[in-house]
């Protein structure tokens, strides 16, 4: 669905915030893009979504270039970003306005999302809390029944029991034509959601692996005490929360919070395992 | 499916710019519908409401209203047009409509040149058409005019748009607000904070280097040398061929700066 080749991209011709990215990504697929401040993820979804344009490379989503802006490449694309603004109007209005656009719009499953997050309808959309206008704009955005959905820091905002139901929503609406890409900071919102993982890391991809091959490759455990084999470890009250390469092909949860650390600790020793 | 341009997408891209635009260009409007009123009031209160005698410099504050508010009104519509792509939340939404950047900027085109210039013609227009009615039913409306044969009537109390009706260089006024709104518009692009003034002040500072560089080689070329009138010139030819000159002139400075609006919406960053 998305192809990306020898990505050079940066705010300032001098200083590259990509070098020679590549990377592919495929419908069917809940994918969590995971780095620090700076790393370059929303920059990365705008380059995705055509808000910016790349110094060189090549970019296809779907068989277009996003830099061209075709409606037939926005229309199958649903962009939440993370800070937005919405018009002076109430939801039936902006949907009146907005919906039309999208030829797959469902209007049945928009009231539904909006049902489901308790959004009150009649309620201008200027005088909503942040949550309760994010809430607006992921429910629009999932009834627009765009393929590629792009979420900058979706769970901003949302409060704990709306975190839970975005989990529960974002899993249902998962198909094999879809490809949904989530950054955030908070790791553990994305917990049990996403089936991969792209961390980005001074320019370039540091690890790209579904939540499949992490665990068999490693594996996350606590420890009481620290050998040879513990690639990186945080202490914890009952000795240490430790990721070690998985010799013995045990179960165990990924940790997101604890793997995100590893990677930018440790990118020496997690490299050769992943490639 | 046209990614270009469909009338389909851009009636959509209509009715959702009016949903985000409307409600300023109506409130703008009734202030725009106050201000004449209340300068035609000021000039006309004595006359209509105390019966004090009509004179025809009442009315002459029109020209300079017409032209100056009607200068502000149709370029800070313009320049606030494109304005909000400059905030990025605001840019994100708007870029990631599904329509062409031909659609979005054609769309512009329509609410700045087009309809605040026609929005504002039909205010003034009955605006006046409101006072200067009344005034008539008060007052003759026909004075005599002493000429060198003979005397003859003149119209005292006259419509704003019949006394200011050109009668020459026509489309030099048609082309006039789109000239001046595409300036406006490109400048509610480029910049990101500040549109008017800081187009305002672009204005007058590239028109006085075009100024000085047309002087000085006005100079240049002239110095020395006087007109010589060959006699024989057929005025009205010579109009013709000034009208086509300037019009010509304007309508490509509008093409190029319509030409630069687009390449910049197309090439807008967030």
């Amino acid at each position: 669905m998305i192809k990306i080749n020898n990505l050079n991209f940066g705010y300032s011709k001098g200083k590259l915030l990509f070098k020679n990215m590549s990377m592919q990504l495929s419908a069917g697929h809940i994918y969590g893009l995971l780095g620090k401040n700076g790393a370059g993820k929303s920059s990365l979804l705008k380059n995705l979504a055509g808000l910016v344009y790349a110094q060189s490379g090549t970019m296809d989503v779907m068989g277009y270039d996003p830099a061209k802006r075709q409606p037939a490449l926005l229309q199958q694309i649903c962009f939440i970003p993370e800070e937005f603004y919405l018009p002076s109007v109430k939801i039936d209005a902006f949907v009146k306005a907005n919906a039309a656009f999208y030829p797959d719009f469902d209007h049945a499953y928009f009231t539904a999302l909006l049902a489901e997050f308790d959004i009150p309808v009649t309620q201008k959309l200027i005088n909503m809390s942040y949550g309760q206008k994010k809430k607006v704009i992921i429910a629009f955005g999932l009834a627009t029944q765009a393929k590629l959905v792009i979420m900058d820091e979706p769970t901003n905002g949302l409060d704990i029991p709306s975190k839970a139901q975005f989990r529960k929503i974002m899993a249902s609406v998962l198909t094999e034509d879809r490809c949904i890409i989530i950054s955030t900071h908070q790791v553990r919102d994305l917990d049990n959601l996403i089936d991969t993982v792209i961390m980005l890391d001074e320019s370039s991809i540091a690890l790209k692996a579904s939540v499949e091959e992490i665990t068999n490759k490693l594996c996350f455990k606590r420890v009481k005490e620290l050998d040879e084999t513990v690639i990186y470890s945080e202490p914890s009250l009952a000795g240490f929360n430790a990721v070690l390469q998985n010799y013995h092909q045990e179960d165990s949860k990924l940790d997101i919070e604890l793997l995100f650390n590893a990677v930018l600790a440790e990118k020496n020793k997690l490299k050769p395992i992943f490639n | 499916m046209n990614n270009t341009f469909s009338i389909h997408r851009f009636s959509l891209l209509l009715k959702r710019q009016w949903l985000e635009f409307g409600k300023i260009y109506l409130i703008t409007l009734a202030v725009v519908l106050g201000v004449i009123i209340t300068f035609y009031g000021f000039a006309t209160w004595s006359t209509i409401a105390e019966n004090y005698p009509f004179s025809e410099r009442l009315l002459h504050f029109r020209e300079p209203l017409f032209l100056i508010f009607g200068f502000l009104f149709i370029t800070v519509i313009a320049s606030s047009y494109f304005a909000h792509l400059g905030q990025k939340p605001k840019a994100i939404i708007d870029l990631m409509i599904p329509a062409s950047t031909f659609e979005k900027f054609l769309t512009g085109i329509l609410f700045t040149a087009v309809l605040s210039t026609i929005s504002f013609l039909v205010i003034f227009y009955l605006t006046d058409l409101a006072f200067v009615s009344k005034l008539r039913s008060m007052y003759h409306s026909t004075s005599p005019v002493s000429a060198e044969e003979s005397t003859h009537a003149v119209d005292s109390i006259r419509y704003f748009f019949s006394k200011n009706n050109p009668g020459e260089f026509k489309s030099i006024f048609v082309l006039t607000p789109f000239f001046v709104t595409s300036l406006f518009l490109l400048g509610s692009i480029y910049f990101n904070r500040f549109h008017y003034i800081k187009t305002a002040i672009s204005l007058m500072i590239f028109s006085g280097i075009w100024t000085f560089i047309i002087v000085k080689a006005g100079q240049a070329l002239f110095e020395g040398r006087i007109s010589v009138n060959h006699g024989n010139g057929n005025m009205d030819d010579r109009k013709f061929w000034v009208e086509l000159a300037v019009f010509s002139l304007m309508l490509l400075l509008t093409a190029i700066v319509w030409s630069i609006t687009y390449v910049r919406l197309k090439e807008k960053e967030v």
